[in-house]
């Protein structure tokens, strides 16, 4: 499994992640979003299947990821006790963007049982290959390696009834689908990456236009505000004739 | 006219559809998507509107957006050029997340729904505030006060309204605070200070009041100051929301108050933490309270108005609008169902049909349920292919069986008719309980709701029974009918209401009367003759971090995964059988 594989080869990189007691705890803050927005797709996906059986499935599934959201973040909360305060760390951290993207961005209302199962299985298996590693590396912290214990018991539950499922709904062309899956897959990370990258340049040429362009705007516009008188300002009739413009 | 109004891109995204005058839908992308607080352009929720409607969207007449994206853009630049050059960081988010999608609005709507561009009108965010709360209430004329976060430059305007049935309807905004002075940014910048989500929990921050003294007053005072012409300014060294996407307040706000709550640290009002913390709460929320009723009188002695509509996110904070209620001088508040951005989407078409377009004014009907109707016989169908017991019965036998199981201590999910518009489940979409003990609340923080135990449930009582159980002032059953007023409940019936009395003694209230939720209603009389008190716990019917359910699957959904003993929709009654899922997950391994 190449996916497995890689994992394996970053065991040194994951040590050295895992090594950090900060960095430990935003990992598992991650983690509980990505499982608790896993749940909420999971949970969809229960809803829009017409198959009973299916659907009972995905509800077991569902919860089990939202309890793996739950355990990540009692983790990290009790992680953050040991943490010396910072102001700036804790306090931002209800700004931040969730940092998961529940089943990688698919379209859960409008996928197929084939694909939603062929990519339960290929997500399922490849975060616990990683999970696996992640408990290896972890031998220093037992109550974290206890959490990856308990999600992986999950994962093998989630691993086997989706490829038994896919098996079931898509008897003939079930291998096809997770082929598919991976592939998928592939170009999603892609995007990520291509998008991540885009960010960060896209981040980088407006910080140099904030710095060359705008100390002249900001100046005029700071020298108005400093004439701005505060309280109530007065709504001239005429401003909202028009509901054409947008400005 | 065909006229349908969209909220998007902040939070809470909506659709509503208002023909000849009338809303005939309205719907939260959130219900939907299911995804909670979906700011994402509402696709789904227009499409539900106009198959409920039979409508193309060829056969709109105009498509109405909520606020002026250019204005909202001019905002955010200018206040980034104001901060320099403390904004580098906000900056270039800034600039990505608007120029991204959110100033390009007409050519999103025009491409998503395939209406030409000079259909598209766009309406100031906070005349959409004001025309939501204005023309859906029951009043001629009204002085207008709405107050939010922040959208475009104005964060409070004033005003007043007058409605002609069959003729001429005018909104008339005289002023208007500007960002970044903001009562809604203040409450949220406490809300993230308290360690909960900005935009999401506020409503905690005033639940949390409730156990706290406000010792504080003085230092929230140092932060906002009244000005002369009785608006108000905030110390902007305290805040950092107008500088920085990563934090709303600065290190000295912290010097001020202390150290911030982490928000995964539980909250314990026992400690001397949890104490401070309750205090900071309470602090603000008297701030706000006195603030809006200086305000409030000040526009009531100016317009000699009796009836005051209030709009913006901030008008969802009961405690608030019950002060306003009792102090400012109107003798009638009126706050609709959804004051919210979401509720903006109604506004705007609303807005549009009576001022833009001159149309004739006619009465919105006065209730909540705008959205999906919920089908009993889905419910029925799901639940036998998972062998749960399923009942179908008459209405008469319905309400008594569902009246039993509450006596019996069973904890009822309610789905019944159309869905509600706005953040409260307002008797269509409800969990329903005994509201007599302490342990009822506490089983359903556990059991159901996985929440904060400070946090209150809210009671639902027939309008008539009202007076009896809570102290309604003047006007007070009319702001609790969308459950917009908390009020205290009568001393001598709050060991009796301890499932929804709030440690101070309130409770937020809905007055019910027959012709809004005609099937609730009955409940709670039936429950009434039973236990002799016609009032029951009355909760949203989802779970934590989830929105509302709209259709049977998801409340049947939500059913299996919680402690809820019996879901009821339409004819459809199914009782849970055991640890059902569980027992299933072995069966599979």
């Amino acid at each position: 499994m190449p996916a497995a594989a890689l994992d394996r080869l970053l065991t040194p990189v994951h040590r050295w992640i895992w090594r950090d007691h900060e960095r430990r705890v935003q990992k598992l803050l991650r983690f509980g979003d990505t499982e608790t927005d896993g749940g909420r797709d999971l949970l969809r996906a229960a809803e829009v299947t017409s198959d009973p059986l299916l659907r009972r499935l995905y509800l077991v599934h569902a919860i089990d990821e939202q309890r793996h959201g739950i355990l990540f973040r009692r983790r990290a909360s009790a992680m953050l006790h040991n943490l010396r305060r910072d102001d700036s760390k804790s306090a931002g951290a209800e700004w931040l963007a969730p940092a998961g993207h529940g089943l990688d961005d698919l379209d859960v209302a409008s996928e197929s049982d084939e694909t939603m199962l062929a990519f339960l299985h290929v997500a399922e298996t490849s975060a616990a290959s990683r999970f696996t590693v992640y408990r290896e590396v972890l031998g220093h912290d037992p109550a974290t390696q206890r959490v990856f214990d308990d999600v992986l018991h999950d994962e093998r539950f989630h691993m086997n009834y989706t490829l038994t499922q896919l098996a079931r709904v898509s008897p003939e062309r079930h291998r096809a689908r997770l082929w598919r899956a991976r592939l998928t897959r592939l170009w999603k990370v892609y995007l990520r990456v291509a998008s991540a990258i885009a960010g960060v340049m896209g981040r980088a040429i407006l910080t140099v236009q904030y710095f060359v362009i705008v100390p002249l705007f900001a100046w005029l516009a700071q020298r108005e505000a400093r004439r701005e008188q505060l309280g109530w300002k007065s709504i001239a009739p005429e401003r909202n004739e028009s509901m054409a413009r947008q400005y | 006219m065909k006229i349908l109004g969209i909220s998007a891109h902040y939070h809470d995204a909506a659709a509503a559809l208002v023909i000849d005058g009338l809303p005939i839908c309205a719907v939260q992308e959130e219900r939907m998507s299911r995804r909670k607080n979906d700011s994402a352009f509402p696709l789904a929720a227009i499409e539900w509107c106009l198959d409920r409607a039979g409508l193309e969207p060829d056969d709109l007449d105009a498509v109405v957006f909520y606020e002026r994206p250019m204005l909202k853009f001019e905002r955010i630049l200018t206040c980034a050029l104001r901060a320099f050059p403390r904004s580098w960081r906000m900056f270039p988010k800034a600039m990505t997340n608007s120029l991204g999608e959110k100033v390009w609005v007409r050519g999103i709507i025009s491409s998503q729904l395939g209406v030409p561009s000079r259909k598209i009108l766009f309406a100031e965010h906070h005349q959409s505030h004001a025309a939501a709360a204005f023309l859906t209430a029951p009043t001629e004329r009204a002085a207008i006060l709405t107050a939010d976060g922040v959208d475009e430059w104005a964060t409070l305007t004033a005003g007043h309204g007058e409605r002609n049935i069959g003729g001429a309807s005018s909104i008339k905004l005289l002023r208007e605070i500007h960002f970044p002075h903001s009562l809604g940014m203040l409450y949220s910048t406490f809300t993230a200070y308290l360690g909960f989500r900005v935009n999401e929990d506020e409503y905690k921050v005033m639940g949390l009041a409730g156990y706290g003294q406000p010792l504080f007053v003085n230092e929230v005072r140092r932060l906002i100051r009244r000005t002369p012409d009785g608006a108000f300014a905030l110390d902007l060294d305290y805040f950092d929301f107008h500088t920085n996407a990563q934090r709303s307040y600065s290190s000295r706000f912290v010097d001020l108050f202390g150290p911030p709550r982490s928000p995964y640290d539980p909250i314990d009002t026992q400690t001397d933490e949890g104490k401070r913390f309750a205090g900071i709460a309470a602090s603000v929320q008297k701030v706000l309270e006195d603030t809006l009723v200086d305000m409030t009188r000040a526009l009531q002695l100016e317009t000699g108005l009796r009836d005051l509509c209030l709009g913006g996110g901030v008008a969802l904070n009961g405690v608030a609008n019950a002060r306003i209620l009792a102090e400012s001088g109107f003798d009638r508040l009126f706050v609709p169902s959804a004051p919210g951005d979401a509720g903006c989407a109604l506004g705007a078409a609303l807005y549009a049909d009576r001022i833009h377009f001159r149309n004739g004014d006619r009465d919105v009907p006065d209730h909540p349920f705008w959205g999906p109707v919920v089908d009993g016989d889905d419910l029925a169908r799901i639940a036998r292919e998972d062998g749960q017991q399923v009942t179908t019965v008459g209405q008469d036998a319905l309400i008594e069986q569902a009246a039993d199981d509450l006596m019996s201590g069973r904890i009822l999910g309610w789905m019944d008719g159309a869905l509600e518009f706005g953040p409260r489940a307002l008797g269509h979409r409800s969990i329903l309980a005994a509201p007599h003990d302490v342990e009822m609340r506490d089983r359903i923080n556990r059991e159901i709701k996985y929440r904060e135990q400070f946090r209150p449930f809210a009671p639902v009582v027939p309008v008539e029974h009202a007076d009896r159980y809570f102290e309604m002032p003047a006007g007070g059953a009319r702001l609790a009918r969308f459950m917009s007023g908390v009020f205290p409940v009568r001393p001598e019936w709050r060991s009796r209401l301890a499932a929804i009395t709030h440690v101070d003694g309130t409770a937020r209230v809905q007055t019910l009367d027959r012709e809004m939720a005609p099937r609730l209603y009955e409940l709670l009389e039936e429950y009434g003759k039973r236990s002799g008190v016609p009032v029951l716990l009355n909760t949203s019917l989802n779970l934590a971090g989830e929105p509302i359910v709209n259709r049977a699957v998801e409340g049947y959904s939500t059913f299996l995964r919680c402690g809820i003993d019996v879901l009821v929709a339409g004819q459809t009654r199914v009782m849970k059988r055991g640890s059902f899922l569980m027992k299933r997950k072995e069966e599979v391994a």
